[in-house]
This record gives structure tokens, C-alpha cells and sequence, in this order.
């Protein structure tokens, strides 16, 4: 790579001490959030911070499990939670949290950047640009509308009908790049706002992806954090025809 | 074939150095003609008024005056003030184009009864795909589409259509120029 820049030995320091303090940051929040049940979230915290409990019940054990049961050590660390008490809770399911949702997360948001960096780089430009992110919201809530509409006047056709889940592939498809792309602009805002020096363009998405990680898991807020950077991402995505460098020109149909 | 005065330093007459002292400072002689080049040297290593010349043309004050303003191209006042103008004006707009859509969503789950409707809708589709893909595999008769309203129809078209318009109109806001892309 041409542009690779050689940091410092502080810059570097700075970095990992950023992502370190982000990934436990992110730990303690996960923790916050099974710690509080939030019952306004309601199955989205299950799905993004594990099971509440640390211990299952001896009688929701499937017979025969306790040969793979490997929760001595969870069970040496776990307190109960003062708000909401329905069991033990172990620190160590924050950092689950962290292990699964998050490492997806960032594996796909890395993985998009190293497939795709041009289309990447012209997304991330145009957020970056005068209004970005608030053109970006509000084309993504555009889209999104668009796709409603969409997957609903498909829904009364027969030959159609099949297209449903194409589109709502295509879309999934398109927030993940999107997300992506976000990640990678936090964290230029990093680099350029902390002032944390030259880095490697997928140390700064790193370091992006973990803060909408743990945006995600604020209790209460983390859903619509979340969601605002699914449909930023999903505008900045459609705004910029998927990154490309033409963007939306019709100058080829018209000869 | 022009005589080469031979009285001359580098074989080359004053008049026609002088008009060379351009190119040759520019380093243009040497890349087109070297054989005139090295004679321009000669000849600027003996006369002493050509070689002022060459030192006022070498000059940076003379060089930068010699210099012609580029013209600016026509889109430069537009972007200057694109430039220029503030985000939030351009934030406030972004919104207000989401106005239309937002009755249209308001009369479609208004229409459909509310959340409840639009979530039934959202579970019947779920439920069709289920059999659809059961009639593929000739597990099931076909599932019956439900008869749309005509309404409803319309404000599904009207609501995709507004989408893809003020889409439109927010992909150009806060775009740099096709040349600017390029550019980049």
C-alpha cells in the first residue's frame, strides 16, 4: 500500500490505549445492560449482551449437560444486580458480549474496508463533508421509507413475493458497508480531534467500530444510537450509489 | 540554413540568444535541441549583456511577474459560495424534504390501523414466503395474495416515488462537483 504511514512510537502507544479503553468501556456497558435488564430494549439486550443470568437453573439444564458445563469460573465472579435482581450476574459476560457481538462487529466492518476501499474512501469522504452526517440521516430515513414502500407493494404480487427477501438481503447488505463506513469516519474524528497522529486507515475503523459498539450498548439509548448509525450508514451508502466515483449520473444513458 | 556568425560567443547572434533566454532558463532548449542549448551556454559564458539577461530571466520576482493568471474556470463562484454557506442551512432543508413522506407514512398506518396493522402486514408476508417456498418444493397449494386497496396502493407508489425523488435531490446537496471527483 503506497499511503501506509509509519507512526511513532507514542502515536502507536495512543492508539492502543484508545482501543484498549474502548473494548473495556465496552465490557462495562454490556455489563450495565444485563445489569439493568432494560425492559425497554426488551429481546434486543438478550440478542446483543447474552443471557441476563450467569447460572441457568438446575432444571433448565438439558440431562446429561453437566459433562460441558464450563461455568466454575463465571460463577467465582458473580454479583447480584441492586436494580433488577433475577440472578447472579458475571462480569464475564460483558466480555462475552464483547467476544461475539462485538469481534462480528469489527471483523465485518474491517472486512468490508479491505474488499471495498475505494468505494469505502469516496462514502467516508462525502460524510466527512459540509452537512454530511445530517444529509446522510436524513437520505437513510429516505431509503429506508423507499424500501418499506417497496417491500410492501411486493407483498401483493405473486410472482414478486420472491424478490422480498432478495431486497431485504440487498438492504442488510448495504447498512453493514454503510456501518462500515461510519466506523472508519468515527474514527478519522478521532485521529483528527484527539489528535492522536498518522495510523493505519483499519486501526482508526477499529477503533470507530468499538465506539458504535459500545454506542449500541448504552442502556436505554443504545438501541436508537444504533439505529441512527444504521440509517446513517444506509443513506451515506445510497447517497454515494454504493461508493462509486460517478456517484448518481445518468450522463451514460443520455447519447 | 541560417550563417552562424563565427565573431560570435557559442557561434550564436545576441538577437537570437535573447529570444532562446526563455526556453533555455525553462529548461525546454535542452530537452528539444541540447547541440543549441550547450551553444546558448557558450554564448552566455562570453557576452556579458545576454548573460544579464539569462540572470534577471533566472530571477524569482522576474520569473513570478512573467507568470500569466490562470483563467478561473465558471463554476468557481458557485462552489466558492457552496463552500461558504453554512451546514445548517443545508441540515434544515435535508429535513423539510422528509415532510411528504412523513404524512404519506402517517395516512398508510393511519389506513392500516396503526402499528398493529403494519406488523400484521409485515407477519402475513413472512407467513406467504413460508408457503411460497413450501409450493416450490410441492409440499403446499400456492398461498393466496391478499386483494390490495386501491388506496393503499397508491400511497405505497406516491410514498417510493417522493422517497426516490427527494433522494435524488439529497444526493446532489453537499456533493463536490463531477470535475472535483475526477480531480480526486
Amino acid at each position: 500500500m503506497s499511503e501506509t504511514v509509519q507512526p511513532s512510537g507514542s502515536t502507536r502507544w495512543r492508539w492502543v490505549i484508545a482501543i484498549a479503553g474502548l473494548a473495556i468501556i465496552g465490557v462495562l456497558l454490556a455489563l450495565a445492560d444485563i445489569a439493568l435488564n432494560a425492559p425497554w430494549l426488551g429481546p434486543m439486550s438478550d440478542v446483543v449482551v447474552g443471557p441476563p443470568v450467569a447460572v441457568s437453573p438446575l432444571k433448565e439444564r438439558l440431562p446429561g449437560s453437566d459433562r460441558f458445563e464450563r461455568t466454575r469460573s463465571v460463577q467465582t465472579f458473580t454479583f447480584i444486580s441492586p436494580f433488577r435482581p433475577r440472578g447472579p450476574i458475571s462480569p464475564l459476560q460483558g466480555l462475552r458480549a464483547l467476544l461475539s457481538n462485538g469481534a462480528a462487529l469489527i471483523f465485518i466492518a474491517l472486512a468490508v474496508l479491505v474488499v471495498f476501499p475505494n468505494q469505502a474512501r469516496t462514502a467516508v469522504q462525502r460524510l466527512e463533508g459540509s452537512g454530511g452526517p445530517v444529509i446522510a440521516i436524513a437520505a437513510g430515513v429516505a431509503t429506508a421509507l423507499l424500501v418499506i414502500a417497496a417491500l410492501l407493494l411486493l407483498r401483493f404480487t405473486l410472482i414478486f413475493l420472491v424478490l422480498v427477501p432478495v431486497l431485504a438481503a440487498v438492504v442488510v447488505a448495504i447498512a453493514l458497508f454503510g456501518i462500515a463506513c461510519v466506523a472508519l469516519a468515527l474514527g478519522r474524528l478521532m485521529q483528527t480531534r484527539l489528535r492522536f497522529g498518522a495510523a493505519h486507515p483499519l486501526v482508526a475503523a477499529l477503533a470507530g467500530a468499538l465506539l458504535v459498539f459500545d454506542l449500541a450498548l448504552i442502556p436505554y439509548a443504545g438501541i436508537v444510537a444504533l439505529a441512527v448509525v444504521t440509517i446513517a450508514g444506509l443513506g451515506i451508502v445510497t447517497l454515494t450509489r454504493f461508493g462509486s466515483a460517478s456517484g448518481w449520473s445518468f450522463r451514460d444513458l443520455n447519447w | 540554413m541560417t550563417k552562424v556568425p563565427a565573431d560570435q560567443p557559442g557561434g550564436l547572434a545576441c538577437v537570437r540568444a535573447r529570444v532562446l533566454i526563455e526556453s533555455y532558463v525553462d529548461g525546454d532548449l535542452a530537452a528539444t535541441d541540447p547541440d543549441l542549448a550547450s551553444r546558448m551556454k557558450l554564448h552566455l559564458a562570453g557576452c556579458e549583456d545576454c548573460r544579464r539577461q539569462h540572470e534577471q530571466a533566472v530571477s524569482l520576482p522576474f520569473r513570478l511577474k512573467a507568470l500569466r493568471a490562470p483563467v478561473p474556470p465558471a463554476s468557481l463562484l458557485g462552489n466558492v459560495m457552496n463552500a461558504v454557506r453554512p451546514a445548517r442551512v443545508e441540515s434544515r432543508r435535508a429535513w423539510t424534504l422528509l415532510i411528504p413522506e412523513a404524512a404519506l407514512v402517517a395516512f398508510i398506518v393511519w389506513y392500516l390501523s396503526g402499528l398493529e396493522g403494519l406488523a400484521s402486514v409485515a407477519s402475513g408476508t413472512v407467513s406467504d414466503l413460508q408457503v411460497l417456498l413450501n409450493w416450490g418444493v410441492g409440499a403446499a397449494q400456492p398461498p393466496s395474495i391478499p386483494v390490495a386497496d386501491v388506496f393503499l396502493l397508491a400511497a405505497l407508489i406516491a410514498l417510493a416515488i417522493t422517497a426516490a425523488y427527494h433522494l435524488s435531490i439529497l444526493s446532489r446537496m453537499g456533493a463536490p462537483s463531477l470535475r472535483e471527483r475526477r480531480r480526486a
